[in-house]
């Protein structure tokens, strides 16, 4: 979360026109969008389409957003007598493990109803996701390990400022 | 940092939109079109990255909107019509993003929860999308343009993010009492993890999601990458004869008229018809192929074909290898029945009635008794349980 501002040099001649012409392309293709959806799409399926779009929007916002920011306050907070890269470590652990977990369980459940022919979604998805979030752990405590260590050795070390 | 990942994603989006579009016109081509038939596994290249892009979509575009979060409690959300507008092409762009992200996963495993068609709205969201990402660059322009020639900064100290949460709430006395308030200076007081650090945990965290769902899924079309193949919908060598199948021989309900002993391919050119049964398809010049088998929904699979060339096929008919064909299939319905091929696929050598599949007699589930296997062109092209070819005047 560290979107800065950099300083904006006054707007050039080039500057507009790239501009006008990025919104101009930009918009005809929302025209496009709405006029395929329009024509290819039946008219009483559409507002399934919007549902869909507004459901993801406030699935994001309000669900996924919020949950992502307690998870990086709370490991903060649980491990606050440890170096920053362990926090790190253990929040790479989480998110990365999560995503794959966001992915695989739909698979899981469209295994679940029963796939339309026995040549999709042929691999025991379920075990793969456990030994993946498995692997993820190992290394994630094996790197953890480490940097306490690294932590530990440094703080040992005599200062070579001091005396 | 809101840039650096913006640039990825937009690479992500573009190669999905071309590699989409050049999907979209090889099975709706315009009048006036012609598409290479070289390299043989063009389309396996073409439709594997379009799922491999779109699968790196989820951790670049969750990245992006992690990033600039705050910006969604800006304050006063709105202060002229114009940025009223650009929030809403933002949430336009977001909502359609991941709708078209989620579809076309579950697509790949033929999965349609959702209540509208997925080739159209797909395709629609697409041009949404892109259009919408277009105004959005067009917006923020100067900041982009600042960011590429300001060259290496100093990471810059995060702000604490309650701060961003709160809004005006922060303004003057600070608030601790009441939930709210309790909850703010509890996020406030969170120790902050040094911004470098943080940073380069950030892409790495990132770098780490799109290797993990890229390397452990593309292996279903990658052949390299087929040992780390853990989460792929379909897997190199699974299915009938070795090869995965998109649509079963049940689905398309044509066991009975595949099966008949009077069933003949029957190629009419102009007014003139001519029947093959298989043993006359067989009795012909017979030609090997190794050819993919590339799906739309993003599999592929090498293989071996053996049967005859179409173009020789065309000859015996008293055809030209000039015109378009229109490939009919036994099937009664279902979008692809009948499709069209146009003279550039009919004239390759490589373009075979195929009869056998890796040394075996084609099997039901792959099409038997023949059916069309040509290079670089999409598997729902590559007509099943053929029927009647007809030569398009042009």
């Amino acid at each position: 979360m560290m979107t800065t501002e950099p300083s904006v040099a006054a707007p050039s001649q080039r500057m507009r026109v790239a501009r006008f012409a990025l919104i101009a392309v930009g918009i005809l293709g929302l025209g496009l969008g709405a006029f395929v959806l329009f024509d290819t799409v039946a008219l009483r399926r559409l507002p399934g389409v919007v549902l869909w779009i507004g459901a993801a929007i406030v699935l994001h916002d309000a669900v996924i957003s919020p949950l992502v920011f307690g998870l990086g306050v709370l490991t903060r907070r649980a491990g606050h007598r440890l170096t920053g890269g362990i926090i790190v470590t253990v929040q790479a652990v989480i998110v990365v493990g999560s995503l794959m977990t966001l992915i695989v369980v739909p698979a899981i459940w469209a295994q679940g109803l029963g796939p339309k022919n026995p040549t999709i979604l042929t691999q025991d998805y379920a075990v793969n996701l456990g030994l993946f979030w498995l692997a993820l752990a190992v290394v994630g405590g094996a790197v953890s390990v480490w940097l306490y260590l690294r932590t530990r050795r440094a703080n040992q070390r005599p200062s070579l400022t001091q005396s | 940092m809101a840039t650096v990942i913006g640039r990825l994603l937009g690479l992500a989006f573009l190669l999905c939109f071309g590699t989409g579009l050049y999907s979209h016109f090889l099975q709706q081509p315009l009048p006036w079109m012609v598409f290479p038939t070289r390299p043989a596994g063009l389309y396996q290249l073409t439709q594997g990255t379009h799922i491999v892009a779109g699968i790196a979509c989820f951790p670049l575009l969750l990245a992006k909107l992690y990033v600039v979060f705050p910006q969604l409690f800006r304050y006063p959300p709105v202060t002229s019509f114009a940025g009223f507008l650009e929030r809403a092409s933002i949430a336009l762009f977001v909502g359609a993003s991941l709708v078209e992200i989620t579809i076309g996963l579950l697509n790949t495993y033929q999965w349609y929860p959702f209540p509208f068609p997925f080739r159209q709205v797909h395709f629609a969201l697409s041009f949404v999308i892109i259009g919408s990402l277009l105004v959005h660059i067009g917006v923020k322009l100067p900041l982009i343009a600042a960011h590429w020639r300001a060259g290496p900064r100093v990471p810059d100290e995060p702000r604490p993010v309650g701060s961003a949460l709160a809004g005006s709430a922060t303004e003057g006395l600070p608030r601790t009492r009441g939930l709210t308030g309790r909850l703010l200076s509890y996020i406030d007081a969170t120790p902050t993890v040094p911004a470098r650090t943080s940073r380069r945990g950030f892409l790495t965290t990132v770098a780490l999601g799109v290797t993990a769902v890229v390397g452990l899924t593309a292996g279903q079309t990658f052949a390299p990458l087929d040992a780390a193949n853990l989460f792929g919908p379909r897997k190199k060598g699974v299915g009938q004869q070795g090869v995965p199948v998109n649509r079963t021989s049940a689905q398309a309900k044509v066991a009975t008229s595949a099966m008949a002993a009077d069933w003949v391919l029957t190629v009419a050119v102009g007014d003139t018809e001519r029947s093959f049964s298989r043993a006359e398809l067989a009795a012909l010049p017979q030609t090997d192929a190794d050819l993919p088998i590339a799906c739309v929904e993003g599999w592929s699979q090498m293989a071996s074909w053996r049967g005859v060339r179409l173009r020789d096929l065309i000859d015996e008919a008293g055809g030209s290898t000039d015109s378009d064909l229109r490939l009919i299939s036994l099937e009664q319905r279902g979008g692809f029945r009948q499709t069209e091929m146009g003279s550039e696929y009919v004239r390759d050598p490589l373009t075979l009635v195929a009869l056998e599949l890796n040394g075996e007699v084609l099997d039901l589930e792959h099409g038997y008794p023949a059916r069309m296997i040509a290079p670089g062109r999409p598997g729902v092209l590559q007509t099943k349980w053929l029927s009647r070819i007809e030569a398009i005047d042009a």
